[in-house]
């Protein structure tokens, strides 16, 4: 059962302490789910977003909306900024975003606000992700977005780590209420273990804390291409609001309602919720 | 709909009727639904143990003349990819299976033509002569009834051979909807009507057998429908208490006839909790990982599900429609005990046979599961030559020499 006292709290949008956040992470996994998910239509009503992510090579002949993003971050600067400058002539208009802040620190190119004003020039709008475990110096880091007028599309995790989670879940409240123009947080870990995979409770519980800890991000966010539709559907229920990564390739061979969109807007539908197709960030 | 009234009722342990399942599938919220679910989960397995099994799940065969539109194993009688399994190849999944901690077959396959009675009572004897303590869940109600009628023997005297050979208990395969409006238009109603698939369980049951119950769900059925299944299984429960279990999982179109889409995750939630309403005469209600993922297979445990149900090591039939998910014992026993449970190893009757068995013994880690064959492995079993063929294809193929097996 979920402490009565402690759910009111998130139920008023407060800021819950540590020990509450863990105190709720030891609950019942459905009073948990239960709490997230009046929460979340509280606080963003019952509709679910998705971005249907283009490669740049094959933005050129895409007519359908969506962001052209950038996946790979090459190993120079100079080649960074062609990538860009490419991606975006193919963009048409759409949203061009890329690379995560992590791995751009990790190059070492230089100052980093300039690093990232050159690749804002280049036509890059906004950076894909800042990982919260792998930022050491997450406020700088994010400080130097901003000096840059580069966005950032969210805040995610890259290792999966059920230890740290509300620690990093006390940072990025701390550096949602630095910087404002943060909308979005992806609780569920980009790397995966093949032989020890997190589980679905890790999965929905990291979904749902996040949603009752961050009341001033209004995006939880799961990736549909990583996660797959059947536990990002049920993460829907958990409090995430965002689908994430949707491809744009729809095989017309499996007939049209085994396409990505059909079978997006199907999931959400099928849990309650009314599908929106966005093009720009969440 | 009065939700409170309806838990009063479901928490004392009263039943729900047909209009009040379907009131409550429909329209009860999802957390509704599982609360209520794992309220009786908790009732009737207040020990917090979740089972599972180690066992092995071979198909013998994929010819089948049933041509079932949502299935993508099966292949037609003369098919260059059709295979029936040598005694050999089985006995040596069986030790295979034995390294692993297993202690049960689950040995289906398709209505091959040209297998007669015989052909399986001679495999079952050789496995009890070889692994005396090993069990045999075989041949699901469509095979029985195949078998009965190729061999022109009433079903009661079909399982009363197939049990001197060595027949353990009777998988719920087969099942599908039992709904003959649904059989006919899923091309299965000739392979057994609902009728024909409750009698064949009946008989079994009657034979001192204990079997499952399965439902596939997500094809052309209303929701009605649904419920219809599961309360014809719930009456036969009623009159002979001989099923162990049940296990609902989601039609898997990639590569069959009938093609359409998979029911999503939040539908296999809310039909396994329904199921664990409904069903108040069932004690064991399994996750459906292999269809669903291991992860909504371990969030099951929350709507209802008291059991991982089998390690598998193999699976032929859901992979040909396009599901690939893999769970080890490891895997099991980590996600049982993460959603808060104490994982025990279980018999077909459920009963606790230990610990998990990795932790005793050195068992290397299984990422995918096996398959009946290496591809391309068109070997024929030298045995079969021993078995009269009923079809012109399988006369031809007895009436050559065999070919060799493939290195
Ligand atoms: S489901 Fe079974 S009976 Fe039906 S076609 Fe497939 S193998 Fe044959």
């Amino acid at each position: 059962m979920i402490n009565i006292a402690i759910a009111d709290r998130a139920r008023a949008n407060e800021a819950l302490t540590a020990a509450e956040l863990d105190e709720l992470a030891s609950a019942d996994i459905l009073s948990l789910g239960m709490l997230a998910d009046e929460v979340r239509r509280a606080r963003v009503g019952d509709a679910v977003t998705f971005v249907r992510v283009i490669d740049p090579t094959e933005a050129a002949g895409a007519t359908v909306p969506g962001e052209i993003r950038l996946a790979v971050l090459p190993a120079t600067l100079v080649e960074a900024i062609t990538a860009v400058e490419q991606a975006s002539a193919t963009a048409g208009g759409r949203r061009l975003s890329g690379f995560s802040l992590a791995a751009i620190i990790d190059r070492n190119w230089g100052d980093l606000a300039e690093v990232l004003g050159q690749l804002k020039r280049a036509g890059l709008d906004a950076l894909t992700e800042a990982p919260l475990d792998l930022l050491t110096e997450a406020e700088a880091a994010l400080q130097a977005c901003q000096n840059a007028g580069l966005a950032v599309q969210c805040l995610s995790v890259q290792k999966p780590d059920a230890g740290v989670r509300t620690d990093m879940l006390m940072r990025a409240r701390a550096l949602a209420a630095k910087f404002p123009w943060l909308t979005t947080i992806a609780p569920l870990s980009r790397e995966q273990s093949v032989a020890v995979p997190t589980t679905g409770y890790d999965d929905v519980r990291a979904v749902a804390l996040a949603r009752l800890a961050l009341p001033s991000l209004p995006t939880v966010q799961v990736d549909w291409a990583q996660y797959g539709p059947k536990l990002a559907q049920v993460a829907l229920t958990f409090g995430a609001n965002d689908l994430d990564r949707v491809s744009i390739t729809d095989d017309e061979s499996l007939g049209r309602r085994r396409t990505s969109l059909e079978d997006v807007t199907r999931n959400i539908t099928a849990a309650g919720f009314q599908p929106r197709e966005r093009s720009s960030q969440a | 709909m009065d939700l409170k009234a309806f838990e009063q009722r479901i928490e004392s342990g009263g039943r729900l009727s047909a209009d009040e399942a379907l009131q409550l599938y429909r329209h009860a919220p999802t957390y509704w639904l599982g609360r209520m679910a794992d309220g009786v989960r908790r009732r009737k397995h207040p020990d917090g143990l979740v089972t599972y099994i180690i066992d092995r799940n071979v198909n013998y065969t994929n010819v089948c003349v049933a041509r079932c539109n949502f299935c993508a194993f099966y292949r037609e009688v003369g098919h260059g990819e059709g295979y029936v399994l040598g005694f050999d190849e089985i006995y040596r999944k069986i030790a295979e299976t034995r390294a692993l901690g297993g202690e049960q077959l689950l040995l289906q396959g398709g209505h091959n033509p040209d297998l007669p009675l015989a052909w399986y009572e001679d495999l079952f004897r050789g496995v009890k002569q070889r692994f005396p303590d090993f069990k045999l869940h075989a041949l699901s109600p469509p095979e029985v009834l195949h078998i009965s009628r190729t061999s022109k023997l009433p079903v009661p005297e079909v399982i009363s051979r197939l049990i001197a050979a060595g027949l353990d208990s009777v998988p719920g395969g087969g099942a599908e909807i039992l709904v003959d409006r649904v059989r006919k238009l899923l091309n299965c109603y000739a392979k057994a009507s609902a009728d024909e698939w409750l009698d064949v369980m009946r008989h079994a049951h009657q034979a001192g057998l204990r079997t499952t119950a399965t439902m596939m769900y997500g094809t052309v059925e209303t929701d009605e429908e649904r419920l219809q299944h599961m309360l014809r299984l719930r009456d036969l429960q009623d009159e002979t208490g001989g099923f162990t279990a049940f296990i609902t999982w989601s039609y898997q179109p990639e590569h069959t006839e009938r093609g359409g889409v998979e029911a999503t995750g939040i539908d296999y939630l809310r039909t396994l909790a329904i199921a664990r309403l409904v069903l108040d005469n069932f004690d064991n209600l399994q996750a459906s990982w292999v269809t669903q993922g291991g992860k909504v297979g371990q969030l099951s445990l929350a709507f209802g599900a008291n059991d991982m149900g089998s390690v598998m090591i193999e699976e032929n039939v859901v992979r040909a429609a396009g599901a690939v998910y893999c769970m080890d014992e490891v895997e099991i026993v980590r996600n049982a005990e993460d959603a808060g449970f104490v994982a025990k190893r279980r018999n077909m009757h459920y009963e606790i046979l230990g610990d998990p068995f990795f932790r005793e013994h050195q068992v290397p880690r299984t990422l995918e599961l096996s398959t009946a064959r290496e591809a391309g492995d068109t070997s024929v079993p030298a045995e079969l030559v021993n078995y009269p063929a009923r079809t012109a294809a399988g006369k031809r193929q007895r009436s050559q020499p065999p070919a060799s097996p493939v290195a």
